[in-house]
């Protein structure tokens, strides 16, 4: 497995895990903003120190992949998951653009487009994962 | 249907047993892709392609086999 596709990994692992938490948590806490705020900076700050930590742990073992610029193949992975992520998050937008004239807290609208990113990237690592395997 | 073969495995195996990681050097990508062409599971570009001809010191078609089969 090469040091982009681990990498891949990592960000999908760390992101469905703490976001998933994050917004768990948010469905169980209810209207209480500033348990939202708190929650958010917890997990941005897990995200950057969980993402950071194995990226690390992955470069160790393997310091010559994880200097080497990507090659063609792996450019190419990169811009077809961010071509598919990127129809995902058109769609999405679409869609949060025409609920955002309903009257709801300021807070739902934010997390609606944390939402959409957190899917949005998920969906990049996903298609970057799977390409990685049909081409290994 | 049209494909593309390759004789990457037998030439790294005449030039000394040449292995993957070593062409991936010579050739600037990584060790991964230098499977995936070998395989057929990944067509390179055309600057990669001639990296790996001018390696084995080949022309480029002595590398690389284009064929459109016919579908019955």
């Amino acid at each position: 497995m090469s040091f982009r596709e681990k990498t891949a990994w990592i960000s999908l692992i760390s992101m469905g895990g703490i976001y998933g938490f994050y917004f768990w948590s948010l469905i169980a806490s209810g209207r209480r903003t500033d348990a939202h705020a708190a929650g958010l900076l917890g997990t941005i700050i897990a995200l950057v120190v969980v993402q950071t930590v194995l990226t690390i742990a992955v470069a160790i073992f393997d310091p010559n992949s994880a200097q080497a610029p990507r090659d063609e193949r792996e450019r190419l992975i990169d811009l077809k998951s961010a071509r598919f992520a990127y129809s995902g998050l058109a769609t999405a937008v679409a869609f949060a653009i025409f609920f955002a004239a309903l009257p709801s807290p300021i807070i739902f609208g934010a997390n609606s487009l944390l939402l959409i990113l957190v899917v949005c990237e998920l969906m990049r690592s996903g298609c970057q994962i799977i390409q990685y395997r049909r081409s290994a | 249907m049209a494909t593309i073969r390759n004789e990457i495995r037998r030439l790294r195996f005449e030039h000394g047993e040449m292995t993957q990681q070593e062409l991936a050097e010579k050739i600037k990508v990584t060790r991964q892709t230098v499977n995936a062409i070998e395989l057929g599971k990944y067509f390179p570009s055309l600057e990669a392609a001639f990296r790996i001809a001018s390696v084995f010191g080949k022309p480029l078609e002595s590398v690389f086999h284009y064929s459109e089969e016919e579908q019955s």
